[in-house]
C-alpha cells in the first residue's frame, strides 16, 4: 500500500502553529509560580533562573564597573574646596538669599512659623535648643576643625588675612543670648539672620549715602547717613519689616544686633576652613502677642536684588506669641 | 469600479460594521474554533439563525408546479395579486429591501478611542493632577501651577491620539451602503390585471413582475413566462456567462435550476415574466449579505500583538505605581506627595507616543503597498498578511488571466500547443500546413464574436469582445494567426446560419468562397466534438481526405480524452464544400429547416480552450511556498479544470499525487488508498458537503497542496473556518458576491480591484489593483517586514521607558532631589522618540524574509519576554545609568557631590528653606536650586537623547552587525540629527526655562552619556555577534526578540 515516494505527514508538518491548549486563568496562574511538569517556579526552572541570574549579575557587575569608573574620572576633576563652577557660571547665581533662625522642625518642613507661648519654657525649649545648637559652633569655636588656629579678630579696617576666618562674637549680644534663653521667655524673641554664603561673592556696598535706592526703608536710611565711621559703610544692610500694614503695626519696635547688617570683611566667602557666617541677631522688643505677624528681613547692597517670590536678597517668616 | 477602489475613504471596515447585524440574522457568538465569546448574551438563538444561513439554499418554489405556486401564494398569472392582499402581504413581511445594519453611534466609537488603550491609564494621571492642583490651591495661596499643566498636558495628549485613531478609523466604509445600491429602483407588476411601475421595495411575496433586458431583477422570482430570457448571474455565482432563464425546472439546486432568477442579477436578454418568491433579506442575496455582515471578524493579529501589549504595559505601570505609592505611605510622605509619585510613574512608564508611532509606520507600509498595487482598507490588515500561514484563493481572475484562450490544437492527427501567454513570447507552429489552415478557416468563419471597436491599439489578446467565451478566444487566436479575420470574414460572405443551440449543440454557416472562380459554397460547423463527429464521415489528414475509420475514431478520442484531461474546454470542427451543382450562387438556404446536407461532413480538427493561469502565478505561489504559506484553491469551477490549473501554477506540484491518481497508478479502488499518502487533494463541493468539521480538519491537516472545487459560498465559508480552527491566520481571494461572506471571515480578505464585484471590495481587507495574485506575495514581505520594524520600533521605544522611570524609584527611595520631571518624560516620548521610532518602519530586511516560516501567532508575540528583557533589564539599565551619571555630574560641579544629596529631598523641595548649604558651603536659594534641577532634568533629557542614538543604531538589526546592514536608511538618519537637533532646541531656545523648565546646558554637560552610548552599542554589537556565532543558543533563547 505504501508508495515508494510519499512521504508521511505528520501533522506538525502540515500545521505548525496548533493553538496552545486552553487554561483557566487561575490555573495558568498557578503554573507560572510553579509548574509541576517542569519544576519551573515563575516560568523558569531552577537552572534556567541560576543562568539568567548570573548573565545579569555580570552584566550589571560590569555597568556598575563602568559607572564607577566615570565617577572615578569624573571626581578627579574635583576640587573637594573650590566649586567647578562659581558665581555666574555657576547655576547659584551671585544673587544671594537670607536665613533665618530657628528654624521650624524637620517634620514640618514647609513651614515658616515660629510659634510659642512666652509663658511656658517647654514650649519655646525647642526654639531655644535649636538656635543653641546652631550657635555652638560660633560659641566654641574649637569643636569646628580648623576653626582654632585659622581665627582671627577682624575689623573693617583689620580685614583677614587670605585663608583666615574671622571671629563672630556672640555671648555678648546681650539679650540675644544663650543665658538669657535669646529673650524668648519674655515673649520678645531674638530671630538671627544670616546672608547665604556664595564662593568668591563679593558685596559691593551702598558706599555713597547719596545713592541709597527709593526702596529702602527710611528708618535704615537715616541710620546709614547717620554713621560717623566711613568704613563702616562697608556693610551689607538688613532691614525687617511687617509685610503688610497690619503686620507693621504689630511687629512692634526691633534691635539690630550687634549691629545693623552683615560686616563687608566676611567677604567673599572663599571655604575657607572654620569660616563662620556672619550674624545678625533681630530682637523683636514688642511684638503684638496672640497674632500671627509677617515679617520680611531684606539684604541690601548694590548687587542684591529683591524679589519676594524667588526669595532673592530677602527672607520671610512668620511671629506668633501665644 | 476600478476608480471607486482609488478612493481609499470609501473602504475599510468600519467598527459599527462588526457590530452591528441585521436583526433577525445575527453573529453565532462563537469565534472561529467553536467557542463561546464571552460578552454576549443569547448564544443559543443566535447561533441557530447563523448556522441557518450557512445551510444550503433549501427551497422548493422551482420544484412545484405553476399551479401549486399560484396556490400558495394566492395569485393569478395574468392578473397578479389582488392591492388588498398585496397591502397584507407588505404589512406582514415588510419592505422588500435588505434591513441595514445597525449602527454604532459615532459618539460611542469616539468614546471608544477616548478611553481605549493607554488612555484610561493617563486620565487617570490627568485627573490625579487636577485633584493635585486643586488641594495643593484650596491649602496654599501660592499654589504651583506644575500639576494643573501637567493635566492638561495629558488631556490634550489623550485627547489628541483619540482624535488622531477616530479619524483613522473613521476613514472605513460601510458594506450595506453598496447592497443599497444594487437594489432595484423601478419594478413593473401586475395587480389585478393592471401593469403598475412601483418602487422595488413595494414587492411582496406572490406578486407577477414583468422583466426586460437591461433590468435588474427585483426579488427572487420563479419564471412562468420567457422569451429568450437570460440574466448574468456573475454577482453572485461568479460565473460570468449570461444563462438563460425559462419556465422548465431543471435541477434540484435552486441556483442552477433554469426557472428561477435572483434579486440584484442582471437580465441581459430577452423578457420574462416571473412571480416574486422571496424578498428582501429572504433572497438569496439578502441572505448572502445577511451572512457577510452577520460574521464577526475578530481582532486582526496585530490587534491582538497590541493589545497584548497594552495589557503588559498597562500591568507593570499600575503594579509599580501601586507598589510605590504604598511604599510612599510606609515611608511617611504626605499622601499628596504619593499621588504626584504615582502620576510620575504612570507618565513614566506609559509610552504615551507608541500607538501612534505603531499607527504612523501601519499607514506608511499601508502606502508604500498601494503603490504596490495592494490598497489597504484596513490599517491593521496591513500586517495580517505578514502573518497570514494560509491563502484560499479563488482561481478566476486571480490565478488566472479570466480570458478563455486557445491552449491546443489538433489536427493532422496530432496536437499541437497554442500560445497562451499573456506578451506571447512562447512558441510557435506551422501555419502552413492544409489541416490548420482548413481548421482556421472554421475557427474564423464559424464564429460570431467580434472585435468591439476602437482597439486597434491594443495587444490582440487584451481586445474586448463582443460575443461568447470561447468564440472570442478562438476569434482572438485567428486574429493571431492569420489577421484581419474580420476582412477574411468579409471576403467569404455568410449567406446562412444556424447558431448555437442545447438540443443541436452545434453552430453551423455556409459561406461564399473568397475565390471568384470558385462558385462553390462553404459548409463550416463546430460544437461539442463527439457530436460533431457523429455528423462525419470522412477526416482530413496531412492535406487528404480520409474515410473516417474506427482507427481515426480512435484517434480522435485519444485527442479529445487528453485535452479534456487537462481541462480544457473542446470544440470539434468540421467542413464541407457544398456541390455547386446542387447549391448555385443565390441558392436560397433556410436556416430554420435545413435544406442542406449537415450529415457526412469532412472532420477538420479539435480546438481546446482554458483560462490560462497568469504568468507571474507559477512564480508567486513557488514564493508563498518557500515562505510557509500553504495555497488552497477555492474555486466553483470543475475539479478537472481546477486540478488543471492548480498544477500548471504549482498549487499541486510536480509528482504529488491526490488519492485518485494514487489509485489508478496502483490501479485500485480510491477506498483502498491510505489519504495520508496523498499529498495533494481536489474536493468536490457535494464531497464536502457530506463531510463534518473533524473531516475538513483532517484533510486540511494532512494535505499539504489542497484544491476544492464546485464551491458554494457557504462552503467558502466553511473551509476558511476550518483553516481558522486549525490555528491559521487565513487569507481569502475572492471577487464576487459569493465570495463576501468568505472575505469577511478571513483573517485578511482579499478582493480584486478590477474584475472585484463593490459587496466583495467591501467586506475585504485589502484590494489588489491589478488583479494579480503576485501581487499578494508584495502584501506578505511588505506584513512580515512591518512586523519586524514595529519589534525594532516599540524595543527602541520602550527602552527610554526605564531612564524616565529609575529617577522617579531614586527620588522616592534615596530622597534624592528628582533627576528628571514628568515634562521633560513627555518631551521624549512623544517629541524626540518619535521620529526615530516612525524611522525604522523604513529599514530594510536584514534577512530574506520570504524563506522563513510564518510567524506563529500564538507563540511568537510582537512584544515578548526577551523584547522586555532587552529594552528594560539591559539596554534601558545602561541608559538609566548614563542618566544618573550626568545628574551627579551637574550637580557635583555645581556644589552638591553626591552623596550630599542622599536624604536631601525634604529641605530640597521646601520653599520655607531658602538657604541650603551644598558640599561647598554654599547655601542655596529654593529658586536657585530648583534651577539646577531643571538643568539636571534638561541634562538627564539630553542624556536619554544621546544614549539613544546608539539605541536606535542597535534596534536596526536584531541578528546581523550594523556593519552589515549599513546606514542606508536615510528616514533613521534624518531620525538621529531630528532627536539631536530637537533636544537642543528645547534646551537653549530663550523662553523654555518659563515654558517647559527646559535650561540651557554648558557644552561639556552633553558628553557624560557618552561613554554610556558607546557602552550600547558594544554591547550590543558584541551580543549580536555572539548570537549569529551561536545560533540557538542561550544568549539567543533569552535575548533574540
Amino acid at each position: 500500500m505504501v508508495s515508494k515516494d510519499s512521504k508521511m505527514v505528520t501533522p506538525e508538518m502540515a500545521n505548525p502553529y496548533l493553538k496552545p491548549p486552553s487554561v483557566s486563568t487561575s490555573q495558568s496562574l498557578k503554573n507560572f509560580f510553579y509548574n509541576r511538569e517542569t519544576g519551573a517556579v515563575l516560568g523558569r526552572t531552577a537552572s534556567s533562573w541560576g543562568k539568567i541570574g548570573l548573565f545579569y549579575l555580570i552584566f550589571y557587575g560590569v555597568l556598575a564597573a563602568l559607572v564607577a569608573i566615570c565617577f572615578w574620572g569624573f571626581f578627579q576633576t574635583l576640587d573637594p574646596r573650590i566649586p567647578r563652577w562659581q558665581l555666574e557660571r555657576s547655576i547659584i547665581g551671585t544673587n544671594p538669599g537670607l536665613g533665618f533662625r530657628p528654624q521650624p522642625p524637620l517634620d514640618n518642613v514647609e513651614s515658616t512659623l515660629i510659634w510659642y507661648r512666652g509663658t511656658d519654657s517647654e514650649n519655646f525649649k525647642f526654639w531655644v535648643n535649636s538656635l543653641e545648637s546652631f550657635l555652638k559652633d560660633y560659641i566654641t569655636p574649637g569643636s569646628v576643625p580648623g576653626l582654632g588656629a585659622n581665627i582671627n579678630k577682624c575689623d573693617y579696617n583689620q580685614p583677614p588675612p587670605p585663608g583666615k576666618v574671622c571671629d563672630v562674637d556672640v555671648k555678648n549680644w546681650y539679650p540675644c543670648t544663650k543665658e538669657n534663653k535669646y529673650n524668648y521667655h519674655k515673649s520678645a524673641p531674638c530671630i538671627f539672620l544670616k546672608l547665604n554664603k556664595i564662593y568668591g561673592w563679593k558685596p559691593e556696598f551702598y558706599n555713597d549715602t547719596n545713592t541709597l535706592p527709593q526702596a529702602m526703608p527710611i528708618d535704615l536710611k537715616e541710620h546709614i547717613t547717620g554713621l560717623k565711621n566711613t568704613h563702616q559703610l562697608n556693610t551689607i544692610w538688613i532691614s525687617c519689616e511687617g509685610e503688610n500694614p497690619a503686620d507693621q503695626e504689630n511687629i512692634g519696635p526691633i534691635e539690630y544686633i550687634p549691629r545693623r547688617g552683615f560686616p563687608g570683611y566676611f567677604y567673599p566667602f572663599e571655604n575657607s576652613e572654620g569660616y563662620l557666617s556672619p550674624l545678625v541677631a533681630v530682637h523683636f522688643v514688642r511684638p503684638r502677642t496672640g497674632i500671627l505677624i509677617n515679617v520680611e528681613c531684606r539684604a541690601w547692597a548694590r548687587n542684591i536684588k529683591h524679589n519676594r517670590n524667588d526669595k532673592m536678597g530677602v527672607v520671610h517668616f512668620e511671629l506668633m506669641i501665644d | 469600479m476600478g476608480a471607486r477602489s482609488k478612493n481609499p475613504s470609501r473602504h475599510g471596515r468600519s467598527d459599527s460594521y462588526r457590530v452591528a447585524t441585521i436583526p433577525q440574522i445575527r453573529d453565532d457568538n462563537k469565534t472561529a474554533d467553536g467557542m463561546y465569546k464571552s460578552r454576549r448574551k443569547n448564544p443559543k438563538r443566535k447561533t441557530d439563525n447563523l448556522d441557518d444561513l450557512k445551510q444550503e439554499l433549501d427551497i422548493d418554489f422551482h420544484k412545484i408546479t405553476p399551479e401549486e405556486l399560484y396556490q400558495r401564494f394566492q395569485t393569478h398569472p395574468e392578473n397578479g395579486l389582488s392591492h388588498a392582499k398585496a397591502k397584507e402581504n407588505l404589512e406582514r413581511d415588510g419592505p422588500n429591501s435588505l434591513t441595514p445594519p445597525k449602527q454604532t453611534p459615532e459618539w460611542v466609537k469616539f468614546c471608544k478611542n477616548l478611553f481605549g488603550g493607554f488612555a484610561l491609564l493617563l486620565w487617570i494621571g490627568a485627573i490625579l493632577c487636577f485633584i493635585a492642583y486643586s488641594i495643593q490651591a484650596s491649602t496654599s495661596e501660592d499654589p504651583n501651577d506644575d500639576n494643573l499643566y501637567l493635566g492638561i498636558v495629558l488631556a490634550a495628549v489623550v485627547i489628541v491620539t483619540g482624535i488622531f485613531s477616530y479619524y483613522q478609523e473613521s476613514k472605513s466604509s460601510k458594506i450595506m451602503e453598496s447592497f443599497k445600491n444594487m437594489v432595484p429602483q423601478i419594478a413593473t407588476v401586475i395587480r389585478e390585471g393592471e401593469k403598475l411601475t412601483l418602487k422595488a421595495e413595494e414587492l411582496v411575496l406572490g406578486d407577477v413582475v414583468d422583466v426586460k433586458f437591461g433590468d435588474r431583477i427585483p426579488a427572487d422570482i420563479r419564471i412562468i413566462e420567457s422569451r429568450g430570457f437570460k440574466v448574468d448571474n456573475s454577482s453572485l455565482t461568479g460565473e460570468s456567462e449570461p444563462q438563460s432563464r425559462s419556465p422548465e425546472f431543471t435541477n434540484e439546486n435552486p441556483l442552477e435550476t433554469k426557472n428561477l432568477a435572483f434579486f440584484s442579477t442582471n437580465a441581459v436578454e430577452g423578457t420574462a415574466k416571473g412571480v416574486v418568491i422571496c424578498c428582501g433579506d429572504q433572497t438569496v442575496m439578502g441572505r448572502i449579505a445577511g451572512l457577510a455582515s452577520g460574521l464577526d471578524t475578530g481582532e486582526t493579529p496585530i490587534a491582538k500583538e497590541i493589545h497584548h501589549f497594552i495589557h503588559l504595559i498597562t500591568g507593570v505601570a499600575v503594579f509599580l505605581g501601586v507598589t510605590f505609592f504604598v511604599i510612599a505611605f510606609i515611608l511617611g510622605y504626605h499622601w499628596l506627595d504619593a499621588v504626584i509619585f504615582l502620576i510620575g510613574i504612570i507618565v513614566a512608564n506609559v509610552p504615551e507616543g507608541l500607538l501612534a508611532t505603531v499607527t504612523v509606520c501601519l499607514t506608511l507600509t499601508a502606502k508604500r503597498m498601494a503603490s504596490k498595487n495592494c490598497l489597504v482598507k484596513n490599517l491593521e490588515a496591513v500586517e495580517t498578511l505578514g502573518s497570514t500561514s494560509t491563502i484560499c484563493s479563488d482561481k478566476t481572475g486571480t490565478l488566472t488571466q479570466n480570458r478563455m484562450t486557445v491552449a491546443h490544437m489538433w489536427f493532422d492527427n496530432q496536437i499541437i500547443e497554442a500560445d497562451t501567454t499573456e506578451d506571447q513570447s512562447g512558441l510557435q507552429y506551422d501555419r502552413t500546413s492544409p489541416g490548420f489552415k482548413a481548421l482556421a478557416k472554421i475557427a474564423t468563419l464559424c464564429n460570431r464574436a467580434e472585435f468591439k471597436i476602437g482597439q486597434d491599439d491594443k495587444p490582440i489578446l487584451k481586445r474586448e469582445v463582443n460575443g461568447d467565451a470561447s468564440e472570442a478566444a478562438l476569434l482572438k487566436c485567428m486574429e493571431l494567426a492569420l489577421g484581419d479575420v474580420m476582412g477574411i470574414r468579409k471576403r467569404n460572405k455568410k449567406v446562412c446560419e444556424i447558431p448555437f443551440n442545447s438540443t443541436n449543440k452545434y453552430q453551423v454557416s455556409v459561406h461564399e468562397s473568397d475565390n471568384p472562380d470558385d462558385p462553390r459554397h462553404l459548409l463550416v460547423m463546430k460544437g461539442a466534438p463527439e457530436r460533431i463527429l457523429d455528423r462525419c464521415s470522412t477526416i482530413f489528414i496531412g492535406g487528404k481526405e480520409k474515410v473516417l475509420d474506427e482507427e481515426m475514431k480512435e484517434a480522435f478520442n485519444n485527442a479529445y480524452l487528453e485535452l479534456g484531461g487537462l481541462g480544457e474546454r473542446v470544440l470539434g470542427f468540421c467542413d464541407f464544400i457544398l456541390p455547386s451543382d446542387k447549391f448555385p450562387i443565390g441558392f436560397k438556404f433556410n436556416c430554420d429547416d435545413p435544406n442542406f446536407p449537415v450529415d457526412g461532413l469532412r472532420f477538420v480538427g479539435l480546438m481546446s480552450m482554458i483560462d490560462p493561469p497568469r504568468a507571474a502565478v507559477p512564480d508567486a505561489v513557488a514564493k508563498c511556498r518557500s515562505a510557509g504559506i500553504k495555497v488552497i484553491m477555492v474555486t466553483g469551477d470543475h475539479p478537472i479544470t481546477a486540478k488543471a490549473i492548480a498544477k500548471s501554477v504549482g498549487i499541486i506540484s510536480e509528482g504529488n499525487e491526490t488519492v485518485e491518481d494514487i489509485a489508478q497508478r496502483l490501479n485500485i479502488p480510491v477506498s483502498e488508498v491510505n489519504p495520508r499518502e496523498a499529498k495533494a487533494a481536489v474536493i468536490h463541493g457535494t464531497e464536502l458537503r457530506e463531510l463534518n468539521s473533524d473531516q475538513l480538519d483532517e484533510i486540511l491537516r494532512y494535505h499539504t497542496e489542497i484544491v476544492f472545487a464546485r464551491t458554494s459560498p457557504q462552503q467558502k465559508l466553511i473551509i476558511v473556518e476550518g483553516c481558522q480552527r486549525m490555528g491559521a491566520i487565513v487569507a481569502v481571494t475572492g471577487d464576487g458576491v459569493n465570495d463576501s461572506p468568505a472575505l469577511k471571515k478571513a483573517d485578511i480578505g482579499v478582493a480584486m480591484g478590477i474584475a472585484g464585484s463593490d459587496v466583495s471590495k467591501q467586506a475585504a481587507d485589502m484590494i489588489l489593483l491589478d488583479d494579480n495574485f503576485a501581487s499578494i506575495v508584495t502584501g506578505v514581505e511588505e506584513g512580515r517586514l512591518i512586523f519586524d520594524n514595529l519589534k525594532k520600533s516599540i524595543a527602541y521605544t520602550l527602552t527610554s521607558n526605564i531612564p524616565e522611570i529609575s529617577p522617579f524609584l531614586a527620588f522616592i527611595l534615596c530622597d534624592i532631589p528628582l533627576p528628571l520631571g514628568t515634562v521633560t518624560i513627555l518631551c521624549i516620548d512623544l517629541g524626540t522618540d518619535m521620529v526615530p521610532a516612525i524611522s525604522l518602519a523604513y529599514e530594510a530586511p536584514e534577512s530574506d524574509i520570504m524563506k522563513r516560516q510564518p510567524r506563529d501567532p500564538y507563540r511568537d508575540n510582537l512584544v515578548n519576554r526577551r523584547l522586555i528583557s532587552m529594552a528594560y533589564g539591559q539596554i534601558g539599565m545602561i541608559q538609566a545609568a548614563a542618566g544618573f551619571f550626568v545628574y551627579f555630574v551637574i550637580m557635583a560641579e555645581n556644589g552638591f557631590l553626591p552623596l550630599h544629596l542622599f536624604g536631601i529631598r525634604k529641605m530640597w523641595d521646601s520653599k520655607a528653606i531658602n538657604d541650603l548649604r551644598d558640599s561647598y558651603g554654599q547655601e542655596w536659594t529654593y529658586r536657585d536650586r530648583k534651577t539646577l534641577e531643571f538643568t539636571c532634568h534638561t541634562a538627564f533629557f539630553v542624556s536619554i537623547v544621546i544614549v539613544q542614538w546608539a539605541d536606535l543604531i542597535v534596534c536596526k538589526t536584531r541578528r546581523n552587525s550594523i556593519i552589515h546592514q549599513g546606514m542606508r536608511n536615510w528616514a533613521l538618519n534624518f531620525g538621529l540629527v531630528f532627536e539631536t537637533a530637537l533636544a537642543a532646541f528645547l534646551s537653549y531656545t530663550p523662553g523654555m526655562d518659563k515654558g517647559l523648565r527646559m535650561f540651557p546646558l554648558k557644552f561639556v554637560w552633553w558628553l557624560p552619556a557618552l561613554p554610556f552610548m558607546f557602552a550600547i552599542f558594544i554591547y550590543d554589537e558584541t551580543r549580536r555577534f555572539y548570537l549569529r556565532r551561536n545560533p540557538g543558543g542561550w544568549l539567543e533563547q533569552e535575548t533574540y526578540y
